[in-house]
């Protein structure tokens, strides 16, 4: 009977270390669960700090808002994918603890310190499999990182505001989804095809990565 | 089951379809890439009575996404997250009308007469030599308008890829591309704002349009329906865009049909179509690519690589030794996602982006194959592939020539990208390693650049599953118009070779309708 119960106490405690106790996050997201939220947090600001030549930080960046919109369009398979690797990322330090006292916590308990640590062994290790999991999440770090405007437009690399000259096809597409009544185009509004003229640097932004867009 | 009114010529997009329907036409073409476009519209022209159907919606320029990822995750199957088994490498295949010519970066190349020997001395073709298939790129060249790039939408990082190679005395040029009215914007990936951009949904499908053709979006083909050594048309699905939710059924009649959805779906239809036209054992097999190594230089002054054609010069110059070389531009997260490091180092090099620029080279790897295979559920296919060891030092020495052209370009950083490599080199003696550093392909970040051969085209049947005109050795009235045919890959960009091929496919197909 101890026996049982002593067993019984070691999968609640186990299940509790893996399952419970994540903060309520500040807003609501479509697919992330609350752990997802805490891991992804505490990845993106050991990936990328506060500071720096790049000022943003991971967290500045809403790399968790990104994520959640990337999962939301993403394919079935993909995003059970994405998120067996959360997973894993996110309890790996359970068997393999990180450096220091308390390294046998999830990662997002762990000191901001010791998660930089264990970013670094999955980066270099010498198990290419092991590299490729890091390769794939940082790939998705960094893809949320980017996404910010206020990032973009520190380096430099905001997309220009272009205008679409309005052509054949726009005729003949609707919008995705929409039914072909919606096209609100017609002969008359066709204009004058691209002429080549090279994009200046000096070309204002696109309004989505202007300045107070976010 | 009754066909909804419809004029021919129109085109049709899934908030239209309200019922199951059938159609009766002289041709179905499957897939509305460079390939199935050209044959759908030459075949038009022709006079026949074309259906082209595509599995994925229309885009707009206000459906672009200007952000790589959340663009990949709608233009490209499972979400642009392929990758081949055994040697791990993503890959992609578009799903939008218009295929991979909405979101790739409109290099066209001529295959080089010393590729289109080696085919027809080692698959036993005929009239597929240089001379042979001029005729039909000059047609598709003529339509689309391609030229090389003008000078002044180059931009700074494709001029300095010329003056390294100027320097090392290696021959370059720039790219000639689909491209009418090209401003430099670097958007090809994620579709093309200004529409300069000759992709085939804003070129050969109105087109065909014009010319009488019906054109059915976001119908997913799941059979090709024989009996009797014939075959007798299609059938399949409507399916929602983006979630891939079948819902009508629906059925084209047709006197032949031709499949041009692509290297990694055409031999999934046949498979799931009872094994069609696989009496060779070909279909699926041979599956060839031109995996892809990329780097990036970091100069002492602006590139300003924001601005510039994506991907407008290119070196050839050691095309007989297995690899091309050639400039690149991506949204900047996709082009980040390759850089080592973390925390403040990897904040450091993002920040050098401004300054550098990335260049790749993509690989003739004829002797690494792998197979299509058909998954028991759904049309995606199963990718297995591996790099020949041999291969791999094509690849390595291919990053070493990009190296060496960076520094002779006035580069004071590379960054290789490669394990076990020091994550920054500052001199081509420093860069000496990639040579001499014994390299394992899990070593390199590989991309799956074009995929070939999987339904390859031989003289013998009992060696290939079509002829050199694209028709199927086992069925008078099927025929594949994809870079499935190509018998090994081009060693260059293949998006023209397959217009052509495809131009000479609805020639053919004309005639003995």
């Amino acid at each position: 009977m101890l026996g049982w119960l002593l067993l019984a106490l070691a999968v609640g405690c186990g299940a509790a270390r893996v399952a419970v106790g994540y903060p309520r996050p500040q807003r609501r997201f479509m697919r992330l669960a609350r752990g997802e939220v805490a891991f992804l947090s505490a990845a993106a600001e050991a990936n990328y700090p506060p500071g720096g030549d790049v000022e943003a930080s991971g967290l500045d960046a809403e790399i968790p808002a990104y994520v959640d919109r990337l999962l939301n369009v993403s394919h079935p398979r993909s995003r059970l994918q994405i998120r067996m690797l959360f997973f894993l990322f996110e309890h790996a330090t359970l068997l393999f603890p990180a450096p220091g006292r308390g390294g046998f916590r999830r990662f997002s308990s762990l000191w901001p310190e010791q998660r930089v640590a264990v970013l670094e062994a999955w980066a270099g290790s010498r198990f290419w499999q092991r590299r490729l999991v890091f390769a794939s999440l940082r790939a998705i770090l960094t893809l949320g990182y980017f996404a910010h405007p206020a990032v973009l437009r520190q380096l430099g690399l905001a997309p220009f505001v272009l205008e679409s000259p309005i052509c054949e096809a726009d005729l003949l597409y609707p919008r995705v989804g929409a039914h072909p009544t919606s096209i609100p185009y017609a002969r008359d509004d066709l204009t004058d095809p691209s002429d080549g003229t090279p994009i200046a640097l000096d070309t204002p932004l696109d309004p989505r990565f202007a300045e107070g867009a976010r | 089951m009754s066909a909804p009114s419809r004029r021919a010529g129109d085109l049709r997009v899934f908030a239209q379809y309200d019922r199951d329907f059938t159609e009766e036409v002289d041709v179905a073409v499957v897939g509305s890439g460079p390939g199935g476009a050209v044959v759908a519209k030459e075949l038009a022209d022709a006079g026949q009575r074309v259906a082209l159907l595509e599995e994925g919606p229309p885009f707009t320029p206000a459906d672009f996404e200007i952000d790589g990822a959340l663009s990949m995750a709608r233009t490209m199957r499972e979400g642009g997250l392929r990758a081949t088994r055994g040697t791990m490498m993503p890959t992609m295949q578009a799903i939008a009308l218009g295929g991979g010519s909405l979101v790739n970066s409109a290099i066209c190349n001529r295959a080089p007469d010393f590729v289109l020997e080696d085919w027809c001395t080692q698959f036993e073709l005929e009239h597929t030599t240089a001379r042979d298939l001029d005729p039909h790129y000059d047609a598709v060249g003529r339509f689309l308008g391609i030229a090389p790039t003008p000078e002044d939408v180059l931009g700074e990082r494709n001029l300095l890829f010329k003056r390294g190679c100027d320097a090392l005395g290696y021959a370059s040029e720039p790219i000639a591309r689909n491209v009418r009215g090209c401003r430099g914007s670097g958007e090809c990936f994620t579709g093309c704002r200004t529409r300069a951009k000759q992709s085939m949904d804003i070129s050969y499908i109105p087109a065909a349009l014009r010319s009488g053709a019906s054109v059915l979006t976001s119908v997913r083909v799941e059979q090709v329906l024989a009996e009797g050594g014939r075959v007798l048309g299609l059938a399949g699905r409507v399916v929602a865009p983006f979630t891939g939710r079948p819902s009508h059924r629906f059925r084209v009649n047709a006197r032949a049909v031709v499949l041009a959805a692509g290297c990694m779906a055409t031999p999934v239809i046949l498979q799931k179509s009872g094994n069609l036209a696989n009496r060779s054992g070909q279909v699926g097999e041979n599956l060839q690519f031109h995996p892809g190594v990329a780097m990036m230089g970091v100069f002492p002054d602006a590139v300003n690589p924001q601005f510039g054609a994506t991907q407008a010069y290119q070196s050839r110059h050691f095309l007989r030794d297995g690899f091309k070389l050639e400039t690149l531009w991506a949204p900047p997260a996709l082009l980040a996602v390759r850089l080592p490091g973390s925390g403040a180092a990897l904040k450091h090099r993002l920040a050098q982006i401004p300054y550098a620029a990335i260049w790749d080279a993509i690989g003739s790897c004829n002797r690494s194959t792998g197979r299509v295979l058909t998954r028991r559920r759904g049309l995606d296919p199963t990718l297995s592939w591996r790099l020949h060891p041999a291969d791999l030092e094509i690849l390595a020495k291919a990053l070493w020539a990009l190296s060496e052209i960076f520094f002779a370009a006035g580069a004071h950083t590379v960054v290789p990208g490669v394990h076990g490599i020091p994550e920054e080199l500052h001199s081509r003696s420093e860069a000496e390693v990639l040579r001499t550093h014994s390299l394992a392909a899990s070593d390199m970040v590989l991309g799956g650049n074009h995929a070939f051969c999987s339904t390859r085209m031989h003289g013998d049947p009992r060696r290939g599953v079509v002829d050199e005109h694209g028709k199927c050795h086992d069925f008078e009235n099927l025929w594949i118009a994809d870079t499935g045919v190509f018998p090994r890959c081009p060693s260059v960009n293949p998006m023209w070779t397959a217009m052509a091929l495809a131009h000479r496919t609805a020639q053919t197909l004309a005639d003995r309708l």
